[in-house]
């Protein structure tokens, strides 16, 4: 009897322990599950390591962030997927890698998940130009937006003031202030740009050519790289450097460039959205009660077709099932209305919402978002192509662009050379 | 079993783990190595790999930049080699005397040669920039250099980046040659000066032919490790302006791991490797020449 009874309290206390362990892997689903993000050294990054703790908590799924710079995530991450080695889990992945991504299978498709979860997510509060921009390629969607980087211009406006001029609308505007607001023997100057052979001079210089109306790929997506109005646009962009930046731009990248802002130095730059909580930061700059930011310059008589940069999350499609769902809540998590909020308030500068673009509290820090709002309204994605042939054909440019800048080319010249590289990849 | 063959068994046996190892970490990397330079093989467009036969060499001698590769790179081995030597053996001859001064500045002198290439290019990047280093920006204002900076003119980054190099080496080949120099036999010498011999004599007659062992080491040494430059490359020029610093190591590294051309980097990496060979194995026949003539053998 006495037996049967520690029997039936054994089984009792054993159903209650299981019930319990079930209600809290109900709480918990990822509760065991190590997710690995590799993630570009961007501002960005350390907030996503900061906010991990917090998922973790709501799922039970451990984040661990792999902050590795540009270079070595792309090196890593793209091994990791030829060696089917599962390193990582999410992938930060580069607007301009898409096509590799997509041609390669290297992501997993998220359409259906997007599709199942759609209500979840509010597709509808994101800017369809991040949407298709950071993640989709060609109806494929092999990443999700999380950070969007808007070209815009940042200018000194107490400089500005002080030489009676208004924020450059167009490109000719531009270019007179830049020239006008230049005093080499005051160590002052109106434009900076990256001038740093490879990606820094080539990035910048795309921006610029599209403002200019050049474009570096033909409608049926051959590179035209030596096209007129590139050639043009390579000449304004060299005499700026020559008549209006600092003497040794030509051998900045972005650090670089930023940093001649933030000393005051360069009056007007063009810049990606992300630096701009660094402007306001009297820690390291020095121009925080002179800033103004608007949009880039246009031609007046085009639709405005402002530079859009950024970063997708992606789901590693080695990684098993299970990994993948966890993986694609926290995507889901990190998006959400909330947390992205919080991801922007502790300084990620990586919008997405609308809502995020009139929240009260993200205003009040960040004066500067309906320049932002304007910009993924009317941004243009493709500026800069995101095929698999993408870096080979920015190296080219790189070296290019940089030639011409200090004086080694001319820019017909370099660009030729450039485009029969490029036609070499086709 | 005889004796004769139990030895010949037993030291086969005992060069297996020599042999088992120049095969997995020697041959069997540099025969993939070689397999995949005659493959147009991309490891982002893998469906694209096809045979290519001999077409990733030939196109790093047509190919402009390769080309200049090459040139940059034998110009930066050439200058920065020679004058590490030049100022090596003067360091190391102005070292020579054994007193405690002496002690000290050898080791002082070896500071640059215990810093990172990398973290030396920063430094130098940073040093030279025209318009906040503490060095370049006056060179800048008197005039003396290209207003943009020695590393963004054209024509002077490739002797800046030489005379990066040879404020890094130097020292190194100073050790070497004080060592063969420290290594001399000194009755010879102090029996030069009894018949009276003068200093230039001396350093001419036997000074150098004797330190001829040593300074082909350095020689070799400083050679093969300046012919694959990479690092400080990389970090204060990236190979610019244009392509005016671009060398052998960092071109193949941009085609490998920027642009996942497995095929062409692996021509260029066995490129270098054959030129490396030769240089060496020209140095090598050098050594064995002086040792014949030096010692009779």
């Amino acid at each position: 009897m006495r037996n049967a009874n520690a029997a039936k309290y054994a089984t009792a206390g054993l159903l209650a322990c299981l019930m319990g362990s079930t209600a809290l892997a109900q709480d918990k689903p990822f509760s065991g599950i190590t997710l690995t993000i590799a993630s570009q050294n961007d501002q960005f990054a350390p907030v996503i390591a900061e906010l991990a703790p917090k998922f973790e908590a709501e799922t039970g799924a451990t984040v661990k962030v792999d902050i590795l710079d540009y270079g070595s995530l792309l090196t890593k991450t793209t091994a990791d997927y030829i060696g089917d080695t599962e390193g990582y889990d999410l992938v930060t992945m580069d607007i301009v890698w898409a096509g590799e991504y997509a041609e390669n299978g290297y992501s997993v498709e998220l359409s259906e998940l997007i599709e199942r979860d759609a209500d979840e997510i509010d597709v509808d509060d994101i800017y369809p130009n991040l949407m298709m921009g950071l993640g989709n390629y060609e109806g494929q969607q092999i990443a999700f937006p999380f950070a969007g980087y808007a070209n815009v211009l940042a200018y000194n406006k107490t400089r500005l003031d002080a030489a009676g001029l208004e924020p450059p609308k167009t490109m000719e505007e531009f270019v007179a202030a830049a020239e006008k607001l230049t005093d080499p023997a005051a160590g002052l100057y109106g434009f900076v740009a990256n001038g740093q052979k490879g990606p820094a001079s080539a990035q910048d210089w795309m921006q610029y050519n599209s403002e200019m109306g050049g474009s570096i790929m033909s409608e049926d997506g051959m590179p035209t790289l030596n096209s007129d109005a590139n050639v043009e646009s390579l000449k304004v962009y060299r005499d700026l450097f020559r008549n209006a930046a600092p003497p040794g731009a030509a051998g900045y990248d972005w650090g670089g460039r930023e940093e001649s802002f933030r000393q005051g130095v360069a009056a007007l730059m063009q810049t990606w959205s992300v630096g701009a909580p660094g402007y306001y930061n009297p820690e390291i700059s020095k121009v925080v009660d002179d800033v103004a930011i608007t949009t880039a310059p246009h031609p007046g008589d085009v639709a405005p077709s402002y530079g859009i940069g950024g970063w997708g999350m992606a789901i590693n499609a080695d990684v098993s099932p299970e990994e993948q769902e966890a993986a694609w809540a926290f995507i889901k998590w990190l998006t959400s209305p909330e947390i992205h909020k919080e991801f922007n308030m502790l300084g990620a500068g990586s919008f997405l919402r609308k809502s995020e673009m009139t929240d009260p509290d993200l205003m009040a820090k960040f004066p500067f978002l309906p320049v932002l709002a304007e910009t993924f309204e009317n941004g243009n994605y493709d500026y800069r192509p995101r095929i698999p042939e993408y870096p080979q054909i920015q190296d080219f440019l790189g070296t290019a662009v940089n030639s011409v800048l200090v004086g080694d080319a001319d820019p017909k010249e370099a660009l030729d050379a450039a485009q029969a590289q490029a036609e070499d990849l086709f | 079993m005889a004796f004769a063959t139990r030895r010949k068994l037993f030291l086969a046996i005992m060069a297996v783990p020599v042999v088992a190892y120049v095969l997995v970490v020697g041959i069997w990397p540099l025969a993939q190595g070689i397999w995949y330079s005659l493959y147009d093989y991309n490891l982002i467009r893998p469906q694209r790999t096809k045979f290519a036969g001999l077409d990733n060499y030939i196109e790093i001698i047509t190919d402009p930049v390769s080309r200049q590769a090459l040139i940059n790179t034998a110009i930066f081995t050439v200058g920065a080699v020679f004058f590490e030597l030049l100022l090596g053996f003067a360091l190391a001859l102005s070292l020579w005397r054994d007193d405690r001064f002496n002690r000290l500045a050898l080791a002082l002198i070896l500071i640059p040669v215990t810093i990172t290439p990398l973290v030396v290019g920063l430094i130098f990047k940073g040093l030279l920039a025209a318009d906040y280093g503490m060095i370049g920006y006056f060179l800048a204002q008197w005039g003396l250099t290209d207003p943009r900076g020695l590393l963004a003119d054209q024509h002077a980054a490739l002797a800046t980046l030489i005379f990066i190099d040879v404020w890094e080496w130097t020292p190194l080949v100073a050790l070497i040659l004080l060592a063969g120099l420290k290594a001399l036999p000194s009755d010879i010498l102090e029996a030069a000066s009894v018949d009276g011999a003068t200093g230039f004599q001396k350093l001419r007659i036997i000074v150098i032919p004797l330190m001829l062992p040593a300074i082909l080491l350095a020689l070799i040494l400083r050679t093969v490790d300046a012919f694959r430059v990479f690092d400080t490359v990389y970090v204060a020029t990236g190979g610019g302006p244009g392509n005016a610093t671009n060398t052998l190591m960092l071109h193949a590294v941009k085609q490998g791991l920027e642009f996942f051309n497995i095929g062409r980097a692996s021509a260029i990496a066995n490129l270098t490797l054959l030129i490396i060979a030769l240089i060496a194995a020209g140095f090598v026949m050098m050594i064995r020449h002086a040792d014949r003539k030096a010692n009779g053998k």
